[in-house]
């Protein structure tokens, strides 16, 4: 068990690399209560979340995720975050568990002038995710529901053992899979997320389900190109140097951070955020130096070993003229300037892997 | 013996650092990673030698073991001469894990001040209480 943004939680079951194979190959499932989870409600649910985050809310129709950014005036990432449509004037905010207070006192004090009431329903709402190839089907037997017609960002509510549950088709490690919210199970009483949790591993024993720690939830993440708040974005990176321009829509009106963006893109972004595959041995980490052309260009700011690739893999953001694929860069480890180069993102085949595999 | 579950072995001696050290009859010193230290790294991908010829200095670090999670420096238990190194590491790091006090050998020294720096090293039983000081 390890500690993680104030909460006590595995690295692993059984061990990282068992585990994120499990998920590419088979399937996965994750305790991810930890993330902080709010509803928004009122008239004036829409325009205040299209005020509050970089991406057009009003494109989501019922029961409908987008992934989004809140950025501070200054353009700055303050979290990455998913929103889901439950009606009109209803939608479901999930964002990282080391910001919990922050967004919500931010949410808070940007309410003021619309007419919105905002829930904290973090620690009575348990959430569980289940990834990989497999989840369909052990989604199919465990709650006895037909799930493979939605599609991929959207979801459904219905109940589950006499609890309302949230399923959608969404997740945090490139592969097909679901993340489901149990409404109105506080923490003091959790035995209908642990038989949930437990009827997951029972049907997908048929499958090789295995439970999966944050040691898996980190390196399925990297090796998906998906960024980790607090590593690769942070109050000092805007959304178009760490290439999230796809969540920013200018066109959709005034929102926090546009102003300042719109800056940067007139500008030009001086670094970007890149993917770095190991050439030589070793794994990048976080805050290590990345050089080329005989000086520091850049820094990691993530990184892990790929099973997947049999190699370390990273994140981290590099002077512009060199944040093109193919780049040859090194890497500061200790002693030494290990060899890698710049790639894109998803690190995997994805003909072989990930939600769009088109291979068994 | 075992202490909660983790091998010591009773023919090593120790570093506060979890390494081991074996004097073996010619006089080199085989060294590696406790199994407590294997333990804790859990999945070992990279082993980065020292090279054959290296100075080692006691306790200063001689090489890197590094898990997906972590890089934890090797530190040398005694002073000399790097004169063996474990190539089987580089195409299978995880004999550290499997075998950390056989197959999972780190390098040989050739000691240049053995007989002082052996007593600076834990015993076993010194090792073994070290571990139940962590394990509290």
């Amino acid at each position: 068990m390890g500690e993680f943004a104030g909460f006590s939680m595995p690295l692993w079951y059984e061990g990282i690399i068992p585990e994120h194979l499990a998920v590419r190959n088979a399937v996965g499932v994750f305790d991810v209560t930890h993330m902080g989870r709010c509803l928004v409600e009122g008239k004036d649910a829409l325009p205040f979340l299209n005020y509050v985050t970089t991406n057009n809310v009003r494109r989501l129709k019922d029961f409908q995720v987008q992934y989004t950014l809140f950025c501070n005036p200054s353009g700055g990432i303050k979290d990455d975050l998913t929103i889901c449509r439950l009606s009109e004037e209803k939608f479901l905010l999930v964002y990282n568990a080391s910001n919990r207070e922050k967004d919500f006192n931010w949410l808070r004090e940007n309410s003021r002038s619309f007419d919105v009431q905002l829930r904290d329903i973090s620690d009575e709402a348990p959430m569980i995710a289940v990834q990989g190839p497999y989840a369909v089907k052990v989604l199919e037997k465990a709650l006895k529901k037909d799930l493979a017609t939605v599609r991929r960002f959207r979801g459904l509510l219905f109940k589950h053992e006499g609890r309302e549950v949230l399923v959608t088709r969404t997740g945090y490690t490139g592969e097909d899979g679901f993340e489901l919210i149990l409404f109105d199970v506080p923490l003091e009483e959790p035995d209908p997320v642990l038989q949930l949790w437990n009827s997951m591993l029972e049907a997908g024993k048929e499958f090789g389900i295995k439970p999966c720690g944050l040691g898996a939830r980190d390196s399925l993440r990297l090796e998906a190109g998906m960024c980790l708040y607090g590593n690769d974005i942070t109050e000092e990176t805007n959304p178009i140097e760490a290439d999230l321009k796809f969540v920013v829509k200018l066109k959709k009106g005034d929102f926090i951070g546009r102003d300042a963006i719109l800056k940067v893109l007139e500008e030009g972004i001086k670094r970007k955020r890149v993917g770095i595959e190991m050439v030589d041995k070793g794994i990048p980490r976080h805050g290590q130096a990345i050089w080329s052309d005989g000086e520091e260009i850049g820094f990691v700011t993530s990184g892990t070993y790929s099973p997947i690739l049999r190699k370390g893999i990273g994140m981290g953001y590099v002077s512009i003229e060199y944040a093109k694929e193919g780049q040859d860069v090194y890497v500061a480890m200790k002693n030494r300037k290990a060899k890698a180069k710049v790639v894109r993102w998803p690190f995997y085949d994805e003909s072989r892997y990930g939600w769009k595999r088109t291979t068994e | 013996m075992k202490v909660d579950g983790y091998e010591v072995r009773e023919d090593l001696l120790y570093t506060r650092e979890h390494e081991w050290a074996k004097i073996e009859p010619n006089g080199l010193v085989r060294i590696g990673i406790t199994d407590y230290a294997q333990k804790m790294l859990h999945e070992i991908v990279y082993v980065s030698l020292p090279e054959v010829g290296a100075k080692a200095e006691h306790m200063k670090p001689l090489g890197t073991v590094e898990s997906v999670k972590v890089a934890s420096d090797v530190y040398a238990p005694v002073s000399g001469e790097v004169v063996e190194v474990n190539k089987k590491l580089e195409d299978a790091p995880e004999l550290v894990n499997q075998d950390p006090y056989g197959e999972g050998w780190i390098c040989v020294i050739r000691p240049s001040n053995l007989e002082e720096e052996k007593g600076k090293l834990l015993t076993p039983q010194q090792y073994a209480e070290l571990l139940k000081e962590l394990l509290g």
